[in-house]
């Protein structure tokens, strides 16, 4: 009983110790054994090892060697001989050729082994009538998976359409494609289209639309959706790793409850070309047009050297700039101040206001802060009326007043000559 | 050139002054003084005396330094004896100040008779410059109205004397009650007499220094002045519109062109009658027919006559007379007041009667 228990033991071991080597790449693992005629070839992956001439009375044959279609050996070998060829990686083929026998055309049986090499691996393996020129080798599918939104840009309770496209831009078909559309947080599926149906395949060069669905979004933030992933296997079977698609970043804003506070800021001048010394009207006008109330609207008048600001009511001068502060400003509340500007140079210039104010939108709690600038167009000063006087030569006044000066020193003189 | 000067004395010398000056100056204007320079052909010195130096300031065509103020009150108040004193005192001033204006050829004093400072001055004065030199003095007087009161026509009276006294070579009479046809007012009346004489002296004194088609010069002047009783008188007429010269020549010498109230063909000894004016308008005729007819009943007659081309014909007449009736009138009213004068001096004296009652109570005092 001892016995048979032990017997059994050891038959299991060698089992387990065959299954291991069965596993192992160095094993060496008869392919095929059997016929091919003169022109056909046996395909072994990639590799293709084509039947070129059988000579029955010479009891030998001549074999090409081929790897995706270009000729890496060729060997001429008797029965009862091999020839070892390279293969993938390390491994290596034995051929054997164990007979040739005469017929319309002549026949070989050989036998194939494998060294050193997984049997998993081997994807194809067969005759192939006509050899090589009839073969057909795998390659590399390669998935594009694009993913779109409609929109990046949302308010939370909006929805966003999602559309992922997949083509396959690689050299062999894609098989066995599996598409996974992952959970998005944050947001909901609010419809779905099209969505990844099973297994699927794809021909090189084909693009098919994988999935169209809404997500509706429920949370102020930024996110970045999760890319679409695909497995898939090439024409010969063989698995590639997942592909991915892009990840489109999506902003989400608090939505309707924001509230902004809009004001514009516009300075008119009732003229823009004015000789030296004369005065100019501006008109400072406020405006708020959005829906939320402004605090601490600053209007700073930058007044440009060469134009004198001549005070208005309501704009103060603080330490040289004219400045107008409101403390609070309504929605939809309008306001007006007028200047005056004297044209003191020549010159053109232009008047600038640099604005800001606060407001709270109703959901942040820290007040918002808004500043702009606007600039005015261009102020053109000619010069003043009686400027050109100025400009003239020293004599232009000098003979005048000369004259003046004689006829005055004249009155004068008689004036005294008769003054008793 | 002649080198003229001219005196004005008192208020009623000074104000002729002034508008001889004035008329010098060719326009009217006030302002004629800035405007223009004095057009005297001869080398004229203008000096106005005065005791009142607000007659002094009242002159505006008078240069300042030809203004000379004698400080005493304002004015000698028409006592010409006061206006004696007062000129003696400052005779090495006043005669200082002619002194330094050089020599002369002719002067000229001009004097109202009546008033206090000019009617005791010009005398004295022109004793001083006939003592001093031997130019021509001439006295060109202004007797007053006669309605102006005693006190005046007593001055006239004497001043008359004095001055023929003084060895003055002329007396040219202009006549205040005989001019005062002028109208007007006091003021404008006087402005009328003083322009109508400055404008005579004026031609008189281009007259003697020009270049005549006929000539008519400062001896001849001379000569006519020294005829008759040392008096005489200027006749003057300027055509307003074309008129024949006889006709001007007749105006000149009727009571409309004279200074001084008299028949020229009954009183006058002898004349000079200078004729101006465009050569066209001058018919040698009519002015010979004209001045026949006055030398018929004057005897000698110096005329001259002065070309101007455009102008229009103007006469100036120098008359001497022989006899001066309006003259004896004024001697005989002024006979009168200095009779009412006096009686009223002794009446005032036999008031001062009344005082001697007063001192009897001298040294008294009221008891009660
Ligand atoms: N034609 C003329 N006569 C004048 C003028 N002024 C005064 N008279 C006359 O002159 C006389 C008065 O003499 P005035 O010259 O005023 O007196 P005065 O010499 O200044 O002397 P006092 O004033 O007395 O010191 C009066 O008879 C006036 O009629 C004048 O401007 N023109
Ligand atoms: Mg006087």
């Amino acid at each position: 009983m001892v016995r048979t228990t032990r017997s059994f033991v050891i038959s299991l071991c060698i089992v387990f110790f065959c299954l291991i080597m069965a596993g192992n790449a160095s094993a060496a693992v008869e392919l095929y054994n059997g016929t091919v005629t003169t022109g056909d070839g046996y395909q072994i992956n990639n590799f293709v090892i084509d039947v070129t001439d059988a000579f029955p009375s010479a009891e030998s044959a001549s074999f090409y060697v081929y790897n995706n279609g270009n000729e890496v050996a060729d060997f001429l070998i008797n029965e009862g001989d091999s020839y070892e060829l390279d293969f993938e990686d390390d491994s290596t083929i034995e051929v054997y050729l164990v007979s040739v026998s005469s017929g319309t055309l002549p026949v070989v049986r050989i036998s194939l082994v494998l060294n050193n090499y997984p049997l998993g691996d081997v994807y194809e393996s067969g005759v192939i009538d006509g050899g090589h020129k009839y073969a057909v080798y795998s390659g590399t599918p390669e998935l594009k998976i694009t993913k779109a939104v409609d929109i990046s840009d949302v308010s939370v309770g909006d929805l966003i359409r999602v559309t992922v496209t997949a083509e396959n831009v690689g050299d062999d078909k894609a098989t066995g494609v599996i598409f996974q559309e992952p959970q998005q947080a944050k947001f909901l599926l609010y419809e779905s289209f099209v969505s990844p149906t099973g297994q699927t395949s794809l021909e090189i060069g084909e693009s098919k639309t994988i999935a169209v669905y809404q997500l509706k979004a429920t949370e102020a933030g930024t996110y970045t959706l999760s890319p679409t992933t695909a497995t898939f296997s090439n024409s010969a079977g063989l698995n590639f790793p997942q592909a991915s698609s892009n990840s489109p970043v999506v902003t989400v804003g608090a939505g309707e409850n924001l509230v902004n506070a809009n004001i514009e800021f516009t300075t008119t001048l009732d003229k823009y070309t004015v000789s030296r010394n004369e005065n100019i009207q501006g008109t400072i006008k406020i405006k708020n047009t959005g829906d939320a109330p402004a605090t601490g609207v600053t209007v700073d008048i930058q007044v440009p050297e060469g134009l004198d600001f001549k005070g208005s009511s309501g704009i103060e001068s603080i330490s040289g700039v004219p400045k107008i502060y409101l403390e609070s400003f309504g929605v939809q509340q309008e306001k007006e101040y007028s200047f005056t500007l004297k044209a003191a140079e020549v010159g053109t210039y232009t008047l600038s206001t640099e604005n800001s104010y606060l407001y709270s939108d109703g959901v942040n709690t820290q007040l918002q802060e808004v500043s702009s600038d606007f600039v005015t167009n261009s102020i053109y000063v000619t010069k003043g009326k009686y400027d050109s006087l100025l400009e003239q030569p020293i004599y232009v006044y000098a003979i005048p007043l000369l004259i003046i000066g004689a006829i005055a020193g004249w009155i004068y003189y008689r004036h005294k000559q008769y003054k008793f | 050139m002649l080198n003229i000067l001219i005196v004005g004395n008192g208020q009623c010398g000074n104000r002729i002054l002034d508008a001889i000056n004035r008329e010098a100056f060719g326009k009217k204007s006030r302002f004629a003084k800035y405007l223009s320079q004095q057009k005297y052909k001869s080398n004229v010195q203008t000096i106005a005396i005065n005791t009142a130096v607000n007659d002094l300031k009242e002159m505006s065509f008078t240069k300042a330094k030809d203004r000379i103020h004698i400080p005493h009150l304002h004015g000698v108040g028409a006592n010409r004896n006061v206006g004696k004193h007062v000129f003696d005192d400052n005779k090495t001033h006043i005669m200082r100040q002619i002194e330094e204006r050089g020599n002369f050829d002719v002067c000229f004093v001009i004097t109202s008779a009546s008033g206090g400072t000019g009617s005791s001055f010009t005398p004295m004065l022109v004793k001083e410059l006939k003592a001093k030199h031997d130019y021509p003095v001439y006295v060109v007087v202004v007797l007053p109205f006669r309605e102006e009161g005693t006190l005046y026509l007593q001055n006239a009276a004497f001043c008359l004397r004095d001055i023929r006294e003084s060895g003055a070579d002329g007396i040219i009479l202009a006549d205040n009650q005989f001019l005062k046809q002028m109208g007007g007012n006091m003021e404008s009346a006087y402005n009328g007499i003083n322009d109508m004489i400055a404008k005579r002296i004026l031609f008189l004194l281009d007259a003697l220094d020009s270049e005549m088609m006929m000539v008519t010069d400062l001896g001849d002047f001379k000569t006519v002045m020294s005829g008759g009783a040392g008096l005489a008188t200027i006749g003057f007429y300027e055509a307003t519109e074309e008129m024949p010269v006889r006709s001007v020549i007749q105006k000149a010498l009727s009571p409309s062109g004279l200074l001084f109230s008299t028949d020229v063909y009954e009183e006058a000894s002898r004349a000079m009658v200078i004729i101006r004016g465009d050569r066209e308008r001058l018919s040698i005729d009519e002015i010979s027919t004209e001045v026949e007819k006055l030398s018929s009943a004057v005897g000698h007659v110096f005329k001259g006559i002065i070309v101007r081309d455009g102008e229009l014909p103007q006469v100036l007449a120098v008359l001497t007379l022989e006899t001066a009736s309006e003259l004896e009138n004024l001697y005989a009213i002024a006979v009168d007041a200095i009779k009412y004068e006096r009686d009223k001096k002794e009446r005032v004296a036999n008031v001062k009667e009344v005082d001697r009652a007063f001192s009897q109570i001298d040294g008294m005092d009221p008891s009660y």
